[in-house]
């Protein structure tokens, strides 16, 4: 049974922060932003914002949502979905668990 | 009972009022008139798309399919010539006339053209002369940035700053004239305005404090006469980046009440309560006070959300400080709040470290903040000034503390 990629340590990520992981760990196309929320659940979205590139890890993340550092674009942290301009499209949302203070990540699972 | 609805102006105004209807459950019939092919967002004008690297496009506000799912008619090529209130609709160009309950004005404005002798080209067919308000106004620019170009930028401010950037990325001579020493110093604060403006001379722009005070047209290019000790030059192009005139035309002769903008109180509603007016042309009057009017991004984003709240007669969304961004040279800048209300400012990090932020302070409370590469300084103080967080100034200042612990108090 998969049981993920351990792609980081809870501790590594701060709170309503996010930390990004190289395409080259997940083997998706785009690198995967680890996005930990204000109740310190962690959620996993395609990092770069479906708008222009920035890095969703640098984005503000609190209250379920992810706010693009660049033009404030803010997305579901759930499920992706884009709530407002100037983004248009939704961002990618990945399968993340964390068991025993460990961070793991199932590239392409829906979560 | 508001049934139909039409919106006037596709701009980041009218989109998201559109938006903002149909995500508050607004069921009628809903009609977008924009002048252009499609509505595209404007902040790329002077960045990405100026420079070619972006096509219109890409710049669309919404896909095509957009206004399919979200059931809004766009009558594009479209202008509105006048606004027929006691019939219940407005008339487009061609006579048409487009029925509505409630007609959102959303026009934007033009961009200024001070009356400089010779700005309009005189015998030659001023085609030199530039301003830069739509992709049409880009397009035309274009083609004069190529290497080794005299290019004049006439105002220092966001689109000033932003077109001298992308020009002297090109190549081009770029000389940027301002009658004030630090544009900009208002909204982000002296140190890093003046940090800002001084980071165009180090990418190779002329940066001068002067006022043109005329054009005359030379078979070798554009001359610009200067006010003071600078002597005339001759310019291949000439951007002028000095202010936009709000389009109250069609609400002036409809009779609404206009000031340097089309008066609307705070849920956008015009001196006819048939007729609205989101964006960059809205002044708000609150508490009988004239408000300046906001010319930026999300603040007509904001009055989208807030005219279709009082249209479905939902709650407003709750006000934010004001919020702006620019990029030039490579960085990206943010500000929040208003400055000019500190008493005090404080920089977290130092001046012209490769990411640094100014807070400014009044009562033991942030009233504002811009930042040069650190967004996330001024999400926080945004956050630190809705929720009025007490501050202390010298954790501020140290770049150690995270601000999110510092908001949370």
């Amino acid at each position: 049974m998969n049981k993920g990629i351990r792609v980081a340590a809870l501790d590594d990520i701060p709170q309503g922060e996010g930390l990004a992981v190289d395409r080259t760990i997940t083997g998706t196309d785009d690198d995967i932003a680890l996005l930990r929320d204000t109740d310190d659940t962690v959620y996993a979205l395609d990092d770069t914002c479906t708008h222009e590139d920035a890095s969703l890890a640098d984005g503000w993340v609190e209250d379920g949502y992810v706010e693009c550092p660049l033009h404030s674009s803010r997305f579901c942290l759930k499920n992706g979905e884009v709530q407002g301009l100037p983004a248009t499209k939704n961002a990618c949302p990945h399968r993340v668990e964390v068991r025993d203070g460990e961070v793991y990540l199932f590239p392409g699972e829906a979560p | 009972m508001t049934d139909r609805v039409v919106i006037v102006g596709g701009g980041i105004a009218g989109v998201s009022t559109a938006a903002a209807l149909r995500a508050g459950g607004f069921d009628g019939d809903l009609t977008l008139v924009d002048a252009d092919e499609f509505p595209y967002d404007r902040p790329p004008l002077s960045k990405e798309f100026l420079a070619g690297a972006k096509g219109v496009e890409q710049l669309a506000l919404q896909p095509q399919q957009w206004y399919d799912d979200q059931r809004v008619r766009l009558i594009n090529r479209a202008v509105v010539t006048a606004l027929r209130p006691g019939d219940g609709a407005v008339e487009l160009m061609d006579g048409r006339l487009v029925h509505a309950d409630r007609v959102v004005l959303a026009t934007g404005g033009s961009a200024a053209r001070p009356p400089i002798p010779g700005i309009d080209g005189g015998d030659g067919d001023g085609d030199r002369v530039h301003v830069l308000r739509t992709a049409d106004d880009a397009d035309r620019l274009r083609p004069s940035l190529v290497p080794g170009a005299r290019v004049l930028v006439v105002g220092a401010g966001l689109i000033g700053a932003e077109v001298a950037s992308t020009a002297v990325r090109l190549g081009c001579e770029v000389v940027l004239v301002d009658p004030v020493a630090t544009p900009l110093a208002a909204a982000l604060g002296p140190d890093l305005a003046s940090w800002l403006h001084a980071l165009h001379v180090r990418h190779g722009i002329t940066a001068v404090q002067t006022t043109v005070e005329s054009f005359v047209d030379r078979p070798a290019g554009i001359e610009a006469g200067f006010s003071g000790v600078a002597a005339p030059r001759l310019f291949d192009a000439v951007v002028l980046g000095v202010g936009m005139v709000p389009r109250t035309e069609l609400a002036q002769t409809a009779r609404l009440e206009t000031d340097r903008g089309i008066v609307v109180d705070e849920r956008q509603v015009t001196s006819n309560p048939a007729v609205l007016a989101v964006g960059d042309l809205a002044r708000t009057r609150r508490d009988g006070v004239l408000l300046r009017r906001t010319e930026h991004w999300e603040a007509a984003q904001h009055d989208g959300a807030r005219a279709a709240a009082g249209l479905l007669g939902a709650q407003p969304p709750a006000p934010s400080a004001p919020w702006f961004w620019t990029d030039r040279h490579g960085r990206h800048i943010e500000a929040t709040g208003h400055m000019d209300a500190a008493a005090r400012t404080v920089v977290r990090g130092r001046i012209d470290d490769p990411s640094f932020s100014v807070f400014g302070l009044r009562d033991g409370h942030v009233v504002a903040a811009a930042s040069v590469d650190d967004p996330s300084a001024v999400r926080a103080a945004r956050r630190m000034i809705d929720r009025r967080t007490p501050v202390d100034a010298a954790r501020l200042a140290d770049p150690a503390v995270n601000l999110r612990a510092l908001l949370r108090g």
